[in-house]
Formats: C-alpha cells, sequence, structure tokens
C-alpha cells in the first residue's frame, strides 16, 4: 500500500505503472509531456486541443496514441488531487517519488506544479460553487415626466435589470429605485465592500 | 355640475361635504352602487342622480389634480356662474386641502417596475469546497425583497431574490453604482 498525500484512495496497478512509464521519456520528451499537461490544467476547456497535442507527440514520437492518453489520464490524478490538498512542491515530488518516477522527473514536475500554483488554485476557487451569482448589471435612471393621473411630474428614477444565473440557465430581475433608495443601496454595497476588504 | 346643485342643496352639514368629496375620489369610485346608496340615504336623493354627483366630483378632483391646480380662483372659475356661492367655497376648499395627499397618492401608485422595498446583505467566508478543500475566500450575499409585479399595489405581496457576489463582481458593481451617482450630480447640478 503506497503512502500517497495527493489521494486516500489506493490506486489501481495500471495507474502505478503509467506512472513508472513515465521513467521510459528522455529529458526532452517528459518536459514536452509535463508541457502539454500544464497547458491543459491551466485552459480545461481546451480538451480538443490537448488530445490533439498528444497526438501530434504520438506521431513525433513513434508511439500509439491511445496508451499515451491513458497515461496522461492517470498522470492528471496526481495535479488534481494535490489541487484539492493544497500540496506543496515538495509534497508533489515525494509522491512522484513514491511512485517509482525518477528523481530529476519528480523535480521537473513539482517545479511546473509550483510555478502553475497561483494560477490553477486560483481557478479551483472559481469553480467552486456560487449560488444565483450575479452576472451582469445594467441599469438605466431618467425622469417621469406626467402621468395619466398627474400631467407634470419630474420625479428621478433608476431601473435596474439584474441577470442572476440559476442553474445553467439566467434569469433577469428587474427592478425600480427611487432615488434615496438608491443612495442607500450604493452606502450597503459600499459597507459591504469594506466588510470584504478587512478579509483580503 | 350645475344639474346637481338641487342635491347639493340637501346636504346635511359640512363634514357630509367633506366626506364626499374623499370618498368619491378613488378609482372605483364612479362604479361602486355601495357608494351611490350609502350617499342617496345621506343626501336624501335617488341612488341614480347619486351616483352622477359622484362621477362629477371625481371628474373634478382629477381635473384638478391632472392640471395641478392650486390656486383657489383656478377651481372656482370650473364651477357654473349661477352655483351656490358658499358652496362652491368649500369644496374648493375641500379640493385644495385634499390635493397634496392625493398628488402623493398618485404618484405612488403610477406605473412602474416593479419597486424594492428592502435590502440585506452578509460577507460570507468559503472555507472549502470540492475542488479545493482549504481556502479562504469571502463571498457577498445580497438579499432583495421586491414588490410582486403580478399582484395589486399596495396588496404586500413581495418576491424575494438573494444574489451571490464574489468580490470583483461587486468592485464592478460598485463602480457601475458610482457611475450612476456621478451621473446623477450632474443632472442635478444643472
Amino acid at each position: 500500500m503506497l503512502q500517497l498525500q495527493f489521494t486516500k484512495d489506493t490506486l489501481p496497478d495500471s495507474v502505478i505503472n503509467d506512472f513508472q512509464n513515465l521513467n521510459k521519456f528522455n529529458e526532452q520528451q517528459f518536459t514536452s509531456l509535463t508541457e502539454i499537461l500544464f497547458n491543459f490544467l491551466l485552459e480545461p476547456k481546451e480538451a480538443d486541443r490537448f488530445l490533439h497535442q498528444l497526438s501530434e507527440f504520438a506521431g513525433e514520437n513513434g508511439m500509439s496514441a491511445g496508451p499515451l492518453r491513458n497515461l496522461m489520464k492517470s498522470l492528471l490524478l496526481l495535479p488534481h488531487g494535490s489541487l484539492k490538498k493544497n500540496l506543496t512542491e515538495d509534497q508533489v515530488k515525494e509522491d512522484l517519488l513514491t511512485l517509482g518516477v525518477s528523481e530529476d522527473k519528480a523535480d521537473h514536475f513539482s517545479q511546473q506544479w509550483s510555478l502553475h500554483y497561483p494560477v490553477l488554485s486560483r481557478l479551483a476557487v472559481g469553480q467552486t460553487l456560487m449560488v444565483n451569482q450575479l452576472v451582469d448589471m445594467e441599469w438605466k435612471f431618467g425622469v417621469t415626466v406626467g402621468t395619466s393621473e398627474l400631467q407634470k411630474v419630474g420625479n428621478t428614477f433608476l431601473q435596474l435589470k439584474l441577470v442572476i444565473r440559476k442553474g445553467n440557465s439566467t434569469e433577469n430581475v428587474y427592478m425600480e429605485l427611487t432615488l434615496p433608495q438608491f443612495y442607500n443601496f450604493l452606502h450597503e454595497m459600499e459597507r459591504a465592500k469594506a466588510s470584504m476588504d478587512c478579509f483580503s | 355640475m350645475s344639474t346637481h346643485y338641487h342635491e347639493w342643496e340637501k346636504a346635511p352639514s359640512k363634514d357630509a361635504v367633506r366626506q364626499l368629496c374623499a370618498d368619491s375620489f378613488p378609482s372605483g369610485a364612479p362604479e361602486s352602487w355601495r357608494l351611490a346608496e350609502s350617499t342617496a340615504g345621506t343626501l336624501s336623493v335617488s341612488a341614480i342622480e347619486a351616483k352622477e354627483l359622484i362621477a362629477a366630483l371625481h371628474t373634478l378632483s382629477h381635473h384638478i389634480l391632472f392640471h395641478n391646480l392650486t390656486a383657489p380662483e383656478q377651481i372656482l372659475v370650473l364651477f357654473p356662474k349661477s352655483f351656490h356661492p358658499s358652496l362652491k367655497n368649500l369644496i374648493t376648499k375641500i379640493m385644495l386641502e385634499h390635493s397634496p395627499p392625493w398628488r402623493n397618492e398618485a404618484l405612488s401608485n403610477q406605473i412602474s417596475l416593479p419597486h424594492l422595498v428592502e435590502m440585506d446583505w452578509r460577507v460570507d467566508m468559503k472555507t472549502a469546497s470540492d475542488s479545493v478543500s482549504r481556502m479562504a475566500v469571502p463571498t457577498c450575499l445580497v438579499h432583495m425583497k421586491v414588490e410582486d409585479s403580478s399582484c395589486l399595489r399596495g396588496s404586500g405581496a413581495l418576491s424575494s431574490v438573494t444574489v451571490e457576489l464574489s468580490k470583483e463582481t461587486l468592485d464592478t458593481m460598485l463602480d457601475g453604482l458610482g457611475r450612476i451617482r456621478d451621473q446623477l450630480s450632474v443632472v442635478a447640478g444643472k
């Protein structure tokens, strides 16, 4: 039973084999593979690009794309788990060594990890659950000139449209504020910001 | 109004006149048979005649409100020349007295988008999630109570919306609100 920090699950033998197969790559190949991997981690929506780059690599290095994809799938478990557990560079290196990866490859990978960690963790935080996230706000303000009851008016009003993400779709909420209400709203939001700033 | 002069003669008191002016103002008043019947009782006239009187008063009060007539002379000219002078003065006085609250009522009842009624906020600190097991990310929750637009104004039906904002979103929102405030002060300064 391997003692790993990035996961508490028992890894299947095929996955452990995949990690050890990394040793078969030379330095240049390993560097390219690491780069392809981190490019994908930094832009997780670019799955097609990731697979395309892997196919290219397979072609250039005389190997079949299928096993290479499986190897990368296993390798991805490490940064995903490390991100979740907020692992340091040393801890990532330790895990790689435990899995049987050679020292210089473990070094290189953990250094890349450390380099990209700030961006990756911000991405992970960004994926954290948000309830009814405010996506957009539109506003207009104007003056009421007259109504059916009063020929001449002259009141200022403010209309807000809030776009809220509810699950996969968005919902629009419309509302109107009088000027005093607007100033109160602004004041409260400034207080909320001051409160948030205390924590950053 | 002149055709209903004889009904006015039977008004028992100034208070009755005052009450009638107030009762005939709301938008449903001209159609209300209940009001017509009680007025008929007070003035000892037929219900039909009472209804016509209420309609006339309603038209008068709304005309005064619409054109924002604030001087007695402006209202007195509306009456026919043969109208009883002290009754004319009394009605004018009552209409002027009621104009400010009626105007406020008209303003608050005018059509608009649902009004924001109440608003509160909370700042939370996110400490963990399924994607990151340890973090310290502040987030803001804003809860707004908005008048339900499908219900009658003043019926008290409110709908509630809670919105979550990240720090960046809140900053952007404050940016926008600040610009509104700047534009408002430019308009106010003119």
